[in-house]
């Protein structure tokens, strides 16, 4: 190429290069990045080479290595021009085919396009791409377009247009330009960068340098990497103009030695821009001399920071240095230096070509134009996303990212890298801009976004940023060097399970310290992770200290396996599936009547925490762990007839349990089995509490039921039937006829009022949702209506609107007062529902009953909408003025919850309450202010699920035994392993081959409302085993010697 | 594995340098490169000629991660431990190569056939967990194909 010597030779260039380009040329863009590359981009590229030469189609049909789009989830990326037909996931063996059908027929190959998640739409045209349709794509405009590796490619798309302007202009013009634009620095700082040159051009002296910082060292960040190997000719054009307005003669670029693709495409962007005279001496025969050299880190973090990478060009250790003076002033050599990232050049280019006004036109107020965010973690949609400033978090995680895979829970982005700090869910819609995440406690930064869900530990988070910035601190200043260490120990401890409270206010303490006297960047932002995580999750650090527990299942000290640990009665969960695998189900059965005496119970009803932590999950789907727990309960049904021995009795107290529901009889099972006589007192003629009552037969046959408590009478548990403990037979009583200690399990049985006018209890067809499932079981209901309302959302709603259709209901509504999203069912439930023929109709809250002759007519309810965030960043529904409308009924049935009824214990009791009307119990110990006194399960918390019932019978037990032990201080429940482990699979290499769930047999809708059968059908041993034996053994796997310096 | 240090290429190497201050880390690095990691034997030579004392250049290498004095494996394997690859499982593929490669980070195996370190972050984030093996990436890893790969090194 020959050297331009002016802005005309330039332009003639330019026309040159355009009128070459052949319309009718074919081009097959394929994306050579990193990321691409890794996924073997490169033989893409070449079997394309190979194919179209022995087509004979070299010269009609072009391949085209391009940068980085930045949708790396997808790679590797092609794109056939000028049609714009995007394929993604390509591989080598695809490619003969896309040659002789897509580029030679024009037939397209639908096993390559894109697919919306959860769809069959598929998208033909690049610019159908959601991913892509939903940013603002200016800086990564080009990206995937341009040929990063032709200097003439770029500027036949424009490149070096903006510097044929500028030479013509006063440099200060330059500056007010850039000004005008309100352009800050991408880098991290945010510092306005017209303000930055200007300070260089007005500091004394005639050599003078400017540097672009290519040192992204932020984990999780990749958006220079993208633009310095997609598109790396404005980021060199950027300098130039930047050189020009402040005055340097010389620039440098240093860019990480761990990004050797970037290295290489910038070492010949300068080259070819230096042979064009766009670079060295007299540029455009401006008599502007400006040069770029270019420098490789050498793995040091801190050298992003600027004082640190003047250093390490200097050729010296990179620790930063105090400032004032600042690099405009005094940088590197000495000299004004003026330093910007990466992006920032980028979008210098993108003023000078669109015009500051029109530049300044995208954002907000105080942050102008795009940024590149790197969303990455877990999020279904991983790769580049340049969106304007002011669009909201909400808008980036979920609109363009596509949520968190697997149905799991968002729990807090990561915004900043190690400088940043982690925003939880009530902030999603705060608008990204400089200004607003510094308010909750995170910054811009580098443009690092890393989601997390339910299954990241925020501890842990924490731990493992602050070993990165103990690890990557320069060591010069005390703050940093030392604060960092400490902090990470005592990090450290609390993720080991030794953390105590006292360490709380430590960490706190040392973090703003560091923040507040640290020398440089580094360590005045390394405590941000620290202080954003105690802020806004406290609860999970408090989980740690105190009941030695890792809410994610993530920390290894304190969990053996997550389902275990997620399971709240604490069952060996790998064991038992592991003995289902083997076949032996008689063992399975044991191990899980060592936490719970409801497996059949349980196998069916239960909301399985443990299979949402359930690591087989990433690989393909969770274990079903819930229809394992039931095929166990279920075979020794059937085949088990050994005579049941009860426990035997070691100890002298004599406990009394009220209530035999799940807490009530959990309780007397685990005291039986530590040898201590039980008695439980019940009310009704038959025991099960709210299993017995509540839950529909078709859900839970009674017969399973009744099993399993004969089960827990058979090992020794006492059931008083009849027996209701009230004015007659007070809890006092109890004591004084020999009991030592009692725990009060009467449940939440006392449905809650709608509070509405018209809700008058004698009202023909206004049936309490409790009741009706009562009557429903019992066999004493009789006349259901035909048109039937049900107001309320939770598992009572669904259950009641599923049992009035099986007793012949025509048309049953479930009306909810907030969203789809929000309703506590789950999700498998909803469509059980909704496939049997309930109706939904969300959104709308019931204003008035309307009845007539003691007989009901129907409801006046009100449409709402979700207002505004309230303290736990729930949104509160808001009545819409003037929505209201009518629904005829003939039942209506309301189902907003239920609470305990109290009134059985005498009104001068001295049993402290709490606010809403419940008992005051002392979470961790079940006591209540009377120290022989415990209270536990739904009637201690209000309603909530079976096994969290089970669990507080359990820890009842636990802690009434240490109570008669004279046993002080916190009941700390740790995860217990079955004294028998079973043997490890057979066959570990083939264990990550991806194998979906089993199937549970289920009966069709149609036929299920005929009756009130049983509808899943349960799995067979064959099925049963198979699906046991996906379990990847977490039990198996143990860390040891964990040191402190280990990440 | 040359018993001597060999004078001759690092000379080869100094002359194409101006001895500026500025092209000692570049120096280094091109050193490294060539050596495959810094031979101690190198440091007096290189500080004579770039005016500098033996000892700044030994801060210089010692305070930088990428630098080595020892030689490293056949098989540089580089995990990647940034926020991204942390999330989606990055310490468990650390683990695995630990255990397939039988040394921990920063180690060379006695039979010089993989050198094992950790990196801050690769910036192919969209892949995590990463590790790179020499130059090569390799992305989604799981224990599966993290075996694979290392079986078939040389």
């Amino acid at each position: 190429m020959d050297c331009l010597h002016s802005a005309s030779d330039l332009e003639r260039l330019r026309l040159t290069v355009r009128r070459k380009r052949d319309p009718s040329v074919v081009e097959i863009s394929v994306c050579g990045a990193t990321g691409c590359r890794a996924w073997g981009a490169e033989e893409v590229i070449s079997r394309f080479e190979t194919e179209l030469r022995e087509q004979g189609l070299t010269g009609k049909v072009l391949v085209k290595r391009v940068g980085c789009q930045g949708f790396c989830e997808r790679g590797p990326l092609v794109t056939i021009r000028p049609q714009g037909i995007f394929y993604q996931r390509v591989t080598a063996a695809d490619v003969s085919e896309v040659v002789s059908e897509t580029v030679m027929k024009s037939n397209i190959l639908g096993r390559l396009l894109l697919t919306a998640p959860g769809s069959e739409r598929r998208f033909v045209y690049e610019s159908e791409v959601p991913f892509y349709a939903k940013q603002k794509r200016q800086v990564l405009a080009l990206n995937g377009v341009v040929d990063p590796t032709s200097i003439e490619d770029s500027i036949a798309f424009g490149g070096y247009t903006g510097l044929e302007e500028i030479l013509s202009l006063q440099p200060t013009r330059v500056i007010e330009t850039i000004e005008r634009a309100g352009l800050r620095g991408r880098g991290g700082g945010g510092f306005p960068t017209g303000t930055k040159w200007r300070f260089a051009r007005s500091s004394e002296g005639t050599r003078k340098f400017i540097i672009c910082n290519a040192d992204e060292g932020d984990p999780g960040a990749f958006m220079d990497r993208a633009i310095l190997e997609g598109n790396p000719h404005p980021v060199i054009e950027g300098m130039i103009i930047g050189a020009y307005a402040i005055g340097a003669g010389e620039g440098y670029i240093y860019c990480r030695a761990e990004y050797p693709l970037a290295i290489e495409r910038l070492a010949l962007a300068i080259r070819q821009a230096k042979e064009l005279g766009l670079l060295g001496e007299n540029i455009l025969g401006s008599g502007f001399n400006f040069d770029i050299r270019l420098h490789q880190g050498a793995g040091a973090f801190v050298c992003g920071e600027e004082t640190a990478l003047i250093a390490s060009i200097e050729g010296r250790r990179g620790m930063p240095r105090p400032r004032p003076p600042f690099p405009v002033q005094s940088g590197l050599f000495g000299c004004p230096t003026v330093i910007n990232n990466v992006e920032t050049f980028a979008n210098v280019t993108r003023i000078i070509s669109l015009g500051p006004d029109a530049y300044a036109s995208v954002g907000t107020n105080n942050s102008k134009g795009t940024k590149i965010f790197s969303l990455t973690g877990k999020v279904n949609n991983t790769g580049l996303v340049e969106v304007p400033m002011g669009v909201t978090i909400r808008d980036v995680v979920f609109d363009i990212g596509g949520g968190v895979p697997k149905d799991r829970k968002f729990k807090a982005v990561q915004m900043g890298g190690p400088s940043g700090g982690c925003i939880p869910e009530k902030f999603l819609d705060l608008p990204i801009d400089y200004d607003s995440l510094l308010e909750v406690g995170a910054i811009m930064g580098s443009g690092g976004m890393v989601v997390m869900d339910e299954n990241t530990c925020m501890v842990e988070v924490a731990r493992y940023f602050v070993s990165f910035t103990a690890d990557e601190s320069c060591g010069q200043c005390s703050p940093c060097r030392i604060g960092t260490r400490q902090m990470l120990n005592i990090l450290t401890r609390i993720t080991s399970g030794q953390g105590t409270m006292a360490d709380l206010d430590r960490l706190q303490r040392i973090a703003l310290q560091v923040k507040s006297t640290s020398l440089c960047g580094l360590g005045q932002t390394c405590s941000n992770p620290v202080l954003s995580t105690l802020r806004h999750f406290r609860h999970e650090y408090e989980a740690h200290i105190l009941a030695k527990r890792c809410p994610a299942g993530v920390c290894d000290a304190l969990v053996l396996s997550p389902c275990q640990h997620a399971c709240p009665a604490g069952i060996d969960v790998p064991a038992y599936v592991a003995f289902i695998a083997q076949g032996d189900f008689s063992k399975a059965l044991d191990v899980i009547r060592e936490h719970n005496p409801f497996p059949g119970v349980c196998g069916r009803i239960c909301h399985h925490p443990c299979e949402s932590k359930c690591r087989r999950g990433e690989i393909d789907q969770p274990l079903s762990i819930r229809y394992l727990k039931r095929f166990a309960a279920d075979w020794a049904y059937e085949n088990l007839e050994e005579p049941t021995e009860p426990f035997p009795i070691t100890k002298t107290q004599h406990v009394a349990v009220v209530g035999a529901g799940p807490a009530g009889l959990s309780c007397g099972y685990f005291l039986a089995g530590m040898g201590y006589k039980t008695t439980v007192f019940e009310a009704l003629p038959s025991g099960g509490g709210m299993l017995a009552v509540g839950v529909p037969e078709f859900r839970l046959p009674k017969d399973v039921l009744e099993n399993e408590i004969g089960y827990i009478e058979a090992k020794g548990v006492e059931i008083l039937y009849d027996s209701p403990i009230n004015e007659y037979h007070t809890v006092d009583d109890l004591k004084a006829e020999g009991y030592d200690a009692v725990f009060i399990a009467a449940g939440a049985h006392r449905s809650q009022e709608l509070g509405i006018p018209g809700e008058d209890r004698n009202v023909e067809g206004l049936v309490h949702g409790l009741h009706l499932l009562r009557g429903v079981k019992t066999g004493e209901f009789v006349q259901i209506g035909n048109r039937i309302l049900i107001i309320g959302g939770g598992n009572t709603a669904i259950d009641a609107a599923r049992s009035a259709l099986r007793k012949g209901a025509f048309h049953v509504t479930v009306l909810y007062r907030r969203s789809r999203e929000e309703m506590p069912v789950s999700s498998i439930e909803f469509r059980e529902a909704e496939e049997e023929g309930v109706e939904f109709l969300f959104l709308v809250s019931p204003t008035r009953i309307e009845s007539s002759n003691g007989k009901i007519k129907g409801v006046r309810f009100i449409r709402m909408k979700l207002g505004e965030p309230d303290e736990s960043g729930r949104r509160t529904p808001v009545p819409i003025e003037g929505s209201e409308f009518f629904l005829e009924a003939d039942m209506v049935i309301p189902a907003v919850g239920q609470v305990p009824d109290l009134s059985f214990l005498p009104p001068d009791f001295q049993l402290e309450r709490v606010a809403w009307g419940a008992l005051k119990v002392n979470p961790d110990t079940l006591q209540t202010n009377i120290p022989w006194i415990f209270a536990g399960g739904d009637f201690a918390t209000g309603p909530s699920m079976a096994i969290f019932a089970i669990a507080a019978g359990q820890r009842a037990a636990l802690s009434i035994d240490r109570y008669f032990r004279g046993l002080k201080g916190p009941l700390i429940i740790r995860d217990e392993q079955y004294f028998l482990r079973p043997e490890p699979p057979s066959d570990p290499e083939r264990l990550d081959r991806i194998r979906p769930r089993v199937d549970m047999p289920r009966v069709r809708p149609e036929e299920r409302i005929t009756g009130f059968d049983e509808f899943e059908k349960g799995l067979g041993e064959e099925e049963a085993r198979m699906e046991a034996s996906r379990c990847l053994r977490c039990d198996l796997e143990r860390i040891r010697d964990m040191h402190v310096e280990d990440w | 594995m040359e018993q001597g240090f060999d004078m001759g290429r690092l000379k080869r190497i100094l002359e194409g340098i101006k001895p500026a201050r500025e092209n000692l880390i570049p120096v280094l690095q091109t050193v490294q490169e060539e050596f495959g990691y810094i031979p101690p034997e190198s440091i007096r030579p290189v500080a004579d000629y770039m005016g500098v004392f033996p000892s700044e250049i030994s801060g210089i290498i010692t305070f930088y991660a990428q630098f080595c004095t020892t030689p490293r494996g056949r098989n540089v394997i580089r995990v990647c431990r940034g926020t991204a690859c942390h999330v989606r499982g990055g310490r468990t593929v650390l683990n695995a190569v630990k255990k397939l490669t039988e040394i921990e980070d920063g180690e060379t195996s006695s039979d010089m056939r993989f050198t094992l370190e950790t990196v801050a972050c690769l910036g192919a984030c969209a892949l995590s967990p990463v590790m790179v093996v020499n130059k090569t990436y390799y992305g989604k890893l799981n224990s599966g194909r993290i075996e694979a790969v290392l079986k078939n090194l040389p």
